[in-house]
């Protein structure tokens, strides 16, 4: 089993519920929808060792409290004070295990995972449907310097990516971009635990990279930013992997320290949802908070649960497609630590907490606008239009 | 005994919302254990409640089907008290967690029992206010299961002690034939929550440290004070034991009850004989702060005692034992020889540590350490260990030792079920025991709440 190789984290574990924290559901998105202690880290972890001794074992029941994890980090960043148990690779190899042993894991899971496989991309779009988002932009191949949007920026926010891409190279960014040849980085293979395909996927992938020249790879989804930069080097056994990865977060910092840009004002009340997989498992709190601050005009106010503390969108973890309930309920909650701060606009960076936050305001009747920040910068340099900050703006995709 | 686990299900379905009712092994499995290394027991159920009625509806279920009721908090309990020790229904109070009504005209606040320290002190801070008598522990511990072991800490002070003294004013507890007792002034109908001894005996007092066996407390009505804002921490390392219990008179008896917090003694099993102390002092004035930092300075000096660096209680205070950093380094945790005793005493239960854990066992992995509450120590040994290489290893040589430290001058702290101290409480057979067993089988007579815990049910026969 893959969780043998844990388990001295697995033991370690003190049952301080540290993890829980100071509420009994403020923190775990699980706990947020599941109830239990079995659906926290104590509990998986008391559940992981029952496995290792024998006294149950996976089954199909078990699924939801083991794909219902959010893999938000929130308890890993309490347990790094007490235990240092690294509960996301220890659910990832409950994930894993549950596929070895040929035990039924959650349907939209499985299909997606499949759906990378056999299409390249999460939803399975031909490349024209895929590469819409790009109609009327110019790359330069050969540049060296990568545009790698992945599947929901491509799929999901067309007018977003494109924006995105104009503010780049407003700032004199010299992007590439895959065109037919992007696919998915593979992240709905590890967190489906469908790991079969995984590193000959990551060795093709490094290939066409470097066969296309690529130094640099610059990507607005944390995930696949986590992928090649985490992930890719696990499975290829290298130490980091051959290629610079940059959030966009880096680099729209970079733009507002190098003023490659100017800023006019944008009189907006804005509040800022931390992405999971940038914050807690990246520390990568300031760059975003740095660039709104360079906006003048902008009036920010903090969620009550921020940075560290910021409590997870609800598409984490593959729980938007596999537990959408779940997801929603999650969401609908962050909605409410927004509508406490009284802005008229939530920002984030990272386009799946953009498309779960969207749903909750569309659940709560909010007329609120999910922008990433990229959006509110192009505004303010006088690349798009400011109707997309007003709550009537619908964009065509 | 045999539990009908699916006909007990169906039952509390039926009174609890499906969705907080569960049978399910891996489900059960995380509320199989504490913090202690007591053994593994199992529920049958697990029941997440939601309102006082539905408990006295789980009370009722339970009685009709002989089935036990367990009581989970936070689940950190040190010593068994609140595990299944039969085949029995897990009552979770998870859910049972919000802050009532913060009272700072009366300076009350009630909760409800799962509501932690840590979430009602940030309530209360941001009114100027806070319940300064709270425990130390994480941020998970409870203010019901807390009340109901009768906690106490280094958070705990000199001025209020721990919480069964004077701080718990109200309480509401189901009994388990499903009857409200409410205690203090909420005890009469038209007055309110404000005033624990009134109206004939101190009924808080019976429940508070009975670990839940009398019955299932729902609201908790807490004495809170402005918040202080001027504090002092001092460290000071002394030469003898000795000396830190005349240092302990001092506290008490010269300057006594002006003191707020107690003073806490480590000893570290890599220095034996080096006595640490540290202590904060709390005021809402710096000149009496001040008065009383001189003071306690001017009596360490005078018993050859040196003081230190504030950085090290800092990191002890803040870090370890509020944050629990790095606590499971060296593996899970476990308390041992502990309880409360005389401040002349202290020295016997150090000799236990000292003699018996390092010099004759040769276990040199367990710290000593106390702290002065008002007039006592609450005292108690300390230790990492590996599970499961260690686990019974360790459980044995921490029996011999609360054998040897309970045949003393010490009084055990938490009683719990059969892998914790009850034993040694039953063998004694004092009238306060038989008193409390007569309590129990009046009020409980079908031994249907926490079963097993402090009281062997061969014993309610």
């Amino acid at each position: 089993m893959r969780i043998e190789e844990y388990k001295d984290m697995i033991y370690a574990c003190g049952r301080c519920e540290f993890c829980r924290g100071i509420d009994y559901n403020d923190r775990c998105p699980e706990i947020f929808t599941q109830h239990w202690e079995s659906s926290t880290a104590r509990g998986r972890m008391a559940i992981a060792r029952s496995i290792l001794e024998g006294q149950i074992e996976y089954s199909e029941d078990l699924a939801e409290r083991i794909f219902g994890c959010f893999m938000c980090g929130r308890c890993r960043e309490e347990c790094k004070k007490a235990a240092q148990i690294d509960v996301i690779a220890i659910t990832k190899a409950m994930r894993q295990d549950f596929v070895d042993k040929g035990i039924k894991i959650p349907e939209a899971g499985a299909d997606m995972a499949d759906t990378v496989t056999s299409s390249g991309n999460i939803f399975a779009d031909p490349p024209k449907v895929h590469n819409k988002w790009a109609e009327g932009l110019e790359f330069k191949e050969g540049s060296g310097t990568l545009f790698y949007p992945g599947c929901l920026a491509s799929h999901r926010f067309k007018e977003k990516t494109h924006i995105l891409v104009q503010l780049l190279q407003a700032a004199s960014y010299e992007l590439d971009f895959l065109g037919d040849d992007q696919d998915c980085c593979g992240t709905p293979y590890w967190i489906t635990g469908k790991m079969e395909n995984a590193k000959e996927y990551a060795q093709t992938y490094l290939k066409k990279l470097q066969d296309r020249g690529v130094k640099e790879i610059i990507t607005p989804c944390p995930s696949c930013f986590r992928a090649f930069d985490e992930e890719y080097p696990h499975l290829l056994g290298v130490e980091e992997f051959p290629i610079k990865i940059r959030h966009t977060s880096e680099i729209l910092q970079e733009i507002v320290d190098k003023k490659k840009l100017k800023f006019k004002p944008v009189k907006k009340k804005v509040t800022y949802h931390d992405p999971c997989e940038i914050g807690r498992y990246r520390d990568i709190y300031d760059p975003p908070r740095k660039v709104l601050e360079a906006i003048p005009g902008l009036e920010f106010i903090e969620m009550s649960r921020n940075r560290e503390h910021a409590f997870c969108c609800g598409g984490g973890g593959g729980c938007k497609i596999m537990y959408p309930d779940h997801s929603q309920t999650v969401s609908d909650e962050r909605i409410r630590d927004f509508t406490e701060t009284e802005a008229e606009l939530m920002t984030t960076i990272c386009p799946a907490c953009e498309m779960n936050l969207t749903h909750g305001m569309y659940e709560a009747d909010l007329d609120i606008r999910v922008l990433d920040i990229a959006e509110l910068m192009a505004v303010s340099a006088g690349i798009v239009d400011p109707e997309i900050l007003e709550p009537d703006y619908f964009p065509e995709d | 005994m045999m539990v009908d686990i699916k006909k007990v299900t169906s039952l509390l379905e039926e009174v609890v919302s499906p969705s907080r009712v569960t049978d399910r092994d891996f489900d059960k499995i995380p509320y199989s254990r504490d913090l202690s290394p007591a053994d593994p027991k199992m529920p049958t159920h697990v029941v997440l409640s939601e309102t006082r009625e539905e408990i006295q509806a789980i009370l009722k279920i339970a009685n009709d089907q002989d089935v036990p009721v367990y009581v989970r908090g936070g689940g950190t309990s040190h010593w068994d008290a609140f595990l299944p020790q039969e085949p029995g229904i897990m009552l979770d109070l998870g859910r049972m967690n919000k802050i009532l009504e913060i009272n700072e005209r009366d300076l009350v606040a009630t909760v409800q029992p799962n509501c932690t320290w840590a979430k009602l002190d940030q309530e209360l801070r941001k009114q100027g206010l806070t319940y300064i008598c709270s425990e130390a522990g994480g941020p998970a511990m409870t203010i019901g299961g807390s009340v109901m072991k009768a906690g106490g800490g280094p958070h705990s002070t000199a001025k209020f002690g721990f919480h069964g003294n004077q701080d718990v004013v109200t309480l509401e507890m189901v009994l388990p034939n499903g009857d409200i007792v409410e205690t203090g002034s909420a005890a009469w109908p038209s007055a309110g929550k404000f005033k624990r001894q009134c109206l004939g005996p101190d009924l808080a007092g019976m429940f508070i440290g009975a670990e839940g066996i009398l019955g299932v407390c729902t609201e908790l009505t807490l004495r809170i004070r402005p918040a202080t804002d001027i504090s002092e921490r001092l460290t000071a390392t002394m030469k003898t034991l000795d000396d830190v219990i005349e240092f302990g008179h001092f506290i008490n008896r010269h300057v006594g009850d002006e003191y707020m917090q107690g003073i806490y003694l480590w000893c570290d099993p890599t220095a034996p004989d080096v006595f640490f102390l540290m202590m904060d002092i709390f005021g809402y004035e710096r000149e009496i702060v001040d008065h009383r930092k001189k003071k306690i300075v001017e009596k360490i000096k005078e018993l050859g005692g040196e003081i230190g660096d504030r950085a090290p209680a800092d990191d002890y205070f803040g870090r370890i034992l509020t944050g629990l950093t790095d606590l499971f380094n060296a593996g899970v945790w476990h308390f041992f020889g502990a309880g409360s005793l005389r401040i002349d005493d202290i020295t016997f239960l150090y000799n236990v540590w000292k003699e018996e854990v390092i010099e004759k066992r040769g276990y040199t992995k367990a710290g000593f350490g106390g702290q002065i509450l008002p007039r006592d120590w609450l005292a108690f040994m300390v230790t990492n260990y590996r599970e499961p290489e260690e686990w019974k290893e360790l459980v044995k040589m921490a029996d011999e030792i609360d054998e040897i430290t309970l045949r003393g001058p010490v009084v055990p702290y938490g009683i719990g079920g059969r892998d914790g101290l009850r034993r040694f409480v039953a063998e004694r057979d004092t009238g306060y025991y038989r008193l409390l067993k007569t309590l129990k089988k009046t009020i409980d007579p079908k031994n249907i709440l926490q079963r097993g815990i402090f009281i062997p049910e061969e014993e309610l026969l």
